[in-house]
Order: C-alpha cells, then sequence, then structure tokens
C-alpha cells in the first residue's frame, strides 16, 4: 500500500486551519508513528487516509487513486481506522456482535468471518468475552475490542488513533504484539501515540507534526536525535534518550542494553 | 476539541443585548396568544413577524429550516387528520369520494400548527440568541434555585451534545463500512440502532457532570454564592418585558370582546 499525500490542507468548518500543506509519502508495511503535541494535527491527518476527512486544498492519494474517487464506506476494505475513544465506535450488544458488525457490511464471506473472529479474538486476547456486554469491560478491553472489529474487515491499511491511551504493561504488551502480528502478515500499521517509551520500542519510522505540518520523517534514531527540532514541537525523547544526549553520547539510544553498550564504548577510548 | 456546548453563537444583533430573562417572556406571550385567539391570523400575524425578527437576528436560514422541517410534516398530518375525520366538518372543500376534507378541519388544522410554530420559532430564537450561561445566571439571580437552574442548563445542553456525539459515531459508522448516503429508507436503518447508545450516553454524561459539580460544592448550602457569568437589567428590558405582557392582555380582552359577539 503506498499513502500519498501532496500539499495537503484542512480547514474545519469552523475556520481552524488544521493541517497547512503537508507532502508526506507512507508505503511498504513497516510500522509508522506519528507523534507530536497536543492539537498538532495528528488525527486531522490520519482522518484523511481513509476519507472521513476530504482535503479542502492539495490531494490524498491511496495507491495512486484520489481519496475523493471514493466513500469511506467503500475505502473501509482497504484502509481501517480505530477511533481514540472507545465510545465513539461500539455500539452493539456484545463483542461477538461488534467484531462481525464491519465484515458484514463489506460482504466478507461467512467461513472468512468465521476464521477471522477465531484469529481476532485469540489476537486481542478477548476469546472468553465475546459474549459480553461491552458496558461489563475495562476501558483497556473495550479499546482491544475496537481494535478488534477493524482487525476482522482484514484491511490493508490500519490506524490506530492514541490506542496506548490509560493502559497498563500488559495492555501495551497486547498492543505490542498486536502490531508485530500485523507486519508479519503484511499489513501496514500507522499509529498515533503519546508514549515515547511505546514508540520507539515498536516504530523505526516516525513522523513528528507540529502545528499542522510534518516535521520530521524519518528513522526513529535520525529522529530523536534531532533535539532541536523536537523541542520545537514539545516532544521529549524517551528518559534513557535524553540521559545519554545530555552525558554526550553520539548514538541515540532507546534502551538500558543500548546505553551500556554505548557507556562501554567510550569507557574503552 | 468541542467548543460551546450551546447553539449560542456570537452575531453582535440587538435581541442578544437584551436580558436572557426577558426573552422567555415572548415565549408565553406570543404562544399563549395565539393559542386564545379564535382564528389563526394572530398565529400567522406572529409567524411572519418571527421571520422578519430571525432575519434581523441573522438567524434566516436555520430559522427557515426549522420552520419548515416541523411545520410542513405536522400540517399535513393534521390536516389529513382533521381535514378528512374532524367532527366539526360541515362545509365541503373537496369530494375525494370515499372521504371529503372539510374546512372545518382545516382551519383546525392550521390553527393547532400555527401555534405550535409561534412556540417552536419564539423558542428557537430565543435559544439562538442566548447565552444559555447567561439565561441561567439571570435565572438564578431572580430567585430560582441554583439546583433548577442547572436543570435548565443541562436539558438545554443535551440537545447540541447528542448531535455532536452523534455524528461522531456515524464517523465510526463510515469507516466501518456502513454507507450513510442514499435512500431515505437507508439512511433511517443506519441511523436507529444508534439512537439508543447515543442516549444512553448523554444521559451518564449528565450524571457525571451533576456529580463534578457535587464535589466543586455546587449545592453548598448556608453559603452565599458569587457568579461568574454577570446579567444586567437594563430599563428597555424593563420596557420590553411590560410590552409583552400587554400584548397578551390585549390579545386576551380583544378573545373575550371576539366570542362575546361584541366585535
Ligand atoms: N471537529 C473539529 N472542528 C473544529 N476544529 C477542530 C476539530 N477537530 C480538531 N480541530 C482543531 O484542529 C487542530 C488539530 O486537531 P487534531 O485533533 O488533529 O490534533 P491532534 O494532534 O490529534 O491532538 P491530540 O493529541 O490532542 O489528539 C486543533 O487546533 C483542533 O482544535
Ligand atoms: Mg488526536
Amino acid at each position: 500500500m503506498r499513502i500519498e499525500l501532496i500539499s495537503l490542507g484542512h480547514v474545519y468548518p469552523t475556520g481552524d486551519e488544521a493541517l497547512k500543506g503537508v507532502d508526506l509519502v507512507i508505503e511498504g508495511t513497516e510500522p509508522v508513528a506519528i507523534i507530536g503535541q497536543n492539537g498538532a494535527g495528528k488525527t486531522t491527518l490520519v482522518k484523511h487516509f481513509n476519507g472521513i476527512l476530504r482535503p479542502t486544498s492539495g490531494q490524498v492519494l491511496i495507491n495512486g487513486e484520489d481519496i475523493n474517487n471514493r466513500s469511506t464506506a467503500q475505502w473501509s476494505r482497504d484502509v481501517g481506522y480505530v477511533f481514540q475513544n472507545p465510545d465513539d465506535q461500539i455500539f452493539l450488544e456484545t463483542i461477538r456482535k461488534e467484531f462481525e458488525f464491519g465484515p458484514k457490511q463489506i460482504g466478507m464471506p461467512e467461513e472468512k468471518i468465521k476464521e477471522q473472529m477465531d484469529f481476532v479474538s485469540e489476537l486481542c486476547l478477548l476469546k472468553d468475552k465475546l459474549d459480553l456486554h461491552p458496558f461489563d469491560l475495562t476501558l483497556t478491553e473495550k479499546k482491544f475490542c475496537t481494535i478488534g472489529s477493524i482487525i476482522m474487515m482484514d484491511p490493508k491499511v490500519i490506524i490506530f488513533d492514541e490506542p496506548t491511551c490509560g493502559q497498563d504493561v500488559e495492555g501495551n504488551k497486547r498492543l505490542k504484539n498486536i502490531v508485530k502480528t500485523l507486519q508479519d502478515m503484511g499489513k501496514l500499521c500507522i499509529t498515533i501515540s503519546h508514549d515515547m517509551k511505546f514508540v520507539v520500542e515498536n516504530f523505526r519510522h516516525v513522523i513528528v507534526m507540529c502545528k499542522g505540518k510534518v516535521l520530521l520523517d524519518g528513522d526513529s534514531k535520525e529522529v530523536f536525535s534531532q533535539v532541536d527540532k523536537l523541542k520545537q514541537s514539545f516532544v521529549s525523547p524517551p528518559p534513557i534518550t535524553r540521559v545519554a544526549q545530555k552525558a554526550g553520547f553520539k548514538e541515540t539510544v532507546f534502551n538500558i542494553d543500548e546505553f551500556m553498550r554505548e557507556f562501554d564504548n567510550r569507557k574503552e577510548k | 476539541m468541542a467548543k460551546a456546548y450551546n447553539s449560542y453563537v456570537k452575531r453582535d444583533t440587538f435581541k442578544e443585548n437584551i436580558s436572557p430573562n426577558v426573552k422567555i417572556w415572548p415565549i408565553f406571550s406570543y404562544g399563549l396568544s395565539a393559542i386564545i385567539f379564535p382564528n389563526i391570523y394572530l398565529g400567522l400575524g406572529l409567524i411572519v413577524f418571527l421571520f422578519i425578527l430571525a432575519f434581523f437576528s441573522k438567524l434566516f436560514k436555520g430559522f427557515t429550516k426549522i420552520m419548515l422541517g416541523f411545520g410542513i410534516p405536522i400540517t399535513l398530518m393534521l390536516i389529513f387528520i382533521h381535514g378528512f375525520y374532524g367532527s366539526k366538518n360541515e362545509t365541503i372543500l373537496y369530494d375525494f369520494g370515499p372521504v371529503q376534507l372539510g374546512l372545518e378541519g382545516v382551519l383546525h388544522a392550521l390553527k393547532i400548527v400555527s401555534s405550535l410554530l409561534v412556540f417552536l420559532g419564539t423558542f428557537y430564537i430565543m435559544n439562538h440568541t442566548t447565552y444559555t450561561g447567561k439565561l441561567v445566571a439571570s435565572l438564578t439571580a431572580s430567585g430560582v434555585n441554583p439546583k433548577v437552574g442547572y436543570l435548565v442548563l443541562a436539558s438545554l445542553n443535551v440537545v447540541p451534545q447528542m448531535q455532536r456525539k452523534l455524528s461522531v459515531i456515524q464517523e465510526a459508522q463510515t469507516a466501518r463500512g456502513v454507507e450513510t448516503k442514499g435512500s431515505l429508507w437507508h439512511r433511517f436503518k443506519v441511523f436507529v440502532p444508534l439512537l439508543g447508545p447515543v442516549v444512553l450516553s448523554s444521559l451518564t454524561d449528565a450524571q457525571e457532570r451533576g456529580m463534578t459539580l457535587e464535589t466543586r460544592g455546587f449545592g453548598i448550602k448556608n453559603v452565599k454564592q458569587t457568579h461568574y457569568v454577570e446579567v444586567f437589567y437594563t430599563k428597555t428590558d424593563k420596557i420590553i418585558k411590560y410590552m409583552l405582557i400587554g400584548f397578551f392582555i390585549v390579545t386576551l380582552i380583544i378573545t373575550i370582546l371576539m366570542r362575546l359577539s361584541v366585535i
């Protein structure tokens, strides 16, 4: 899949200019993280990938096809979008029904739906909870219910808007596994996150947004080494990375092992 | 991202500068007048007047939409019921064969519709030219219990809030393959299952908001509370209020005289 944005601009009906000319190409299956302060325009940006929002200027091309050629419902076969707030998405009585809903809408065969149900409920660790009412779930479980209901539709691109929000360590692990599995299946994951630790652990491609523009776009090590630009967008690298930067390490490190390796290298010199 | 929790948008028109307290009066003054008046002309006149008012309050488009959107279907329905089956029908307007359209029924239907529209229209204009915070502040200032004030505020907020919620949920639906465009019947089918969750979540939201208010000392006793929103009650306000009351009284007198066949 290839998502291409050509000087994409978006002005909300209220007059807020949320995107000010974004040029961007995302392709392949390498998971992508989008970061940036509140109100930077991350959600607005990704809502253009399946046409929930339409460009007010510029262009969005999905595999070369203009986004305006199809409705969001039609794009939903190719591009899945998990909303930030689970309550915006969940509306049926059981998780099972939530899971079946999307696939039925796009006319997925019964057989395939069954297969997907087994696979997704396992992946999201909701196998025992399929017949529970969403109201009886914890926030984390609700979130995975919404994630699962999108994966059920088997799209080629899956967008997560702040999946880590309000989650514990176990939830993050589950999510990590989902991102990895989807990548292995050849899907493209695009994730918005404020959790820098989660970002550096799971994503090598990082995009930084600031005030409606893309500030940085590239390999995570590259991105997190540009301290000055990051400051501009009010993003701070994970604590261990900052310690290394303060200590004057040349390499950008993301975890203790990397840190110690660099540390030992310096001692030897 | 949610901006104003209200249908109020500042438009700098004269209506906005009238005290909110006074703006409740037209609803009763105009509405009741339209109801008691023996024929439909007063109601029709008031509707025309409201359209003019809406125009000068820069609300013309939304106002027209609401009035027609509510008025046309309700008119058709009531004319159908009263026109064909009204018990007072004597003069036949048109003979459809099995049923006859009666003049008295049609007039009766129009009377009901015009009164309803006067209520609706006055309420719409008031609601859209008043910052609800100010309305409630002025109510409490004139002695209404703050809790009742909150109740008014909460109920006025519920509708725009539900609309917002509904549009977000609909977005989420399209992202799951639901086509929200298409025939009216299709859209209706898609819309109905969403109502439950929307209403339910608005109610829990309101309850939660009530609880947070409580924790911030809203219901506290034996303390004189101060107000954040200030309201002014001017001479113009007073004059307008008396004019509105006067209007109702004059209508009442004319009505009684007409009923007594004096005029
Ligand atoms: N529905 C809307 N109507 C009007 N303005 C909006 C709307 N949604 C977002 N905005 C504005 O657009 C800008 C970008 O918002 P957006 O939600 O894309 O930011 P974000 O990067 O996702 O922020 P967050 O990290 O808080 O989710 C903000 O200034 C916001 O106020
Ligand atoms: Mg967002």
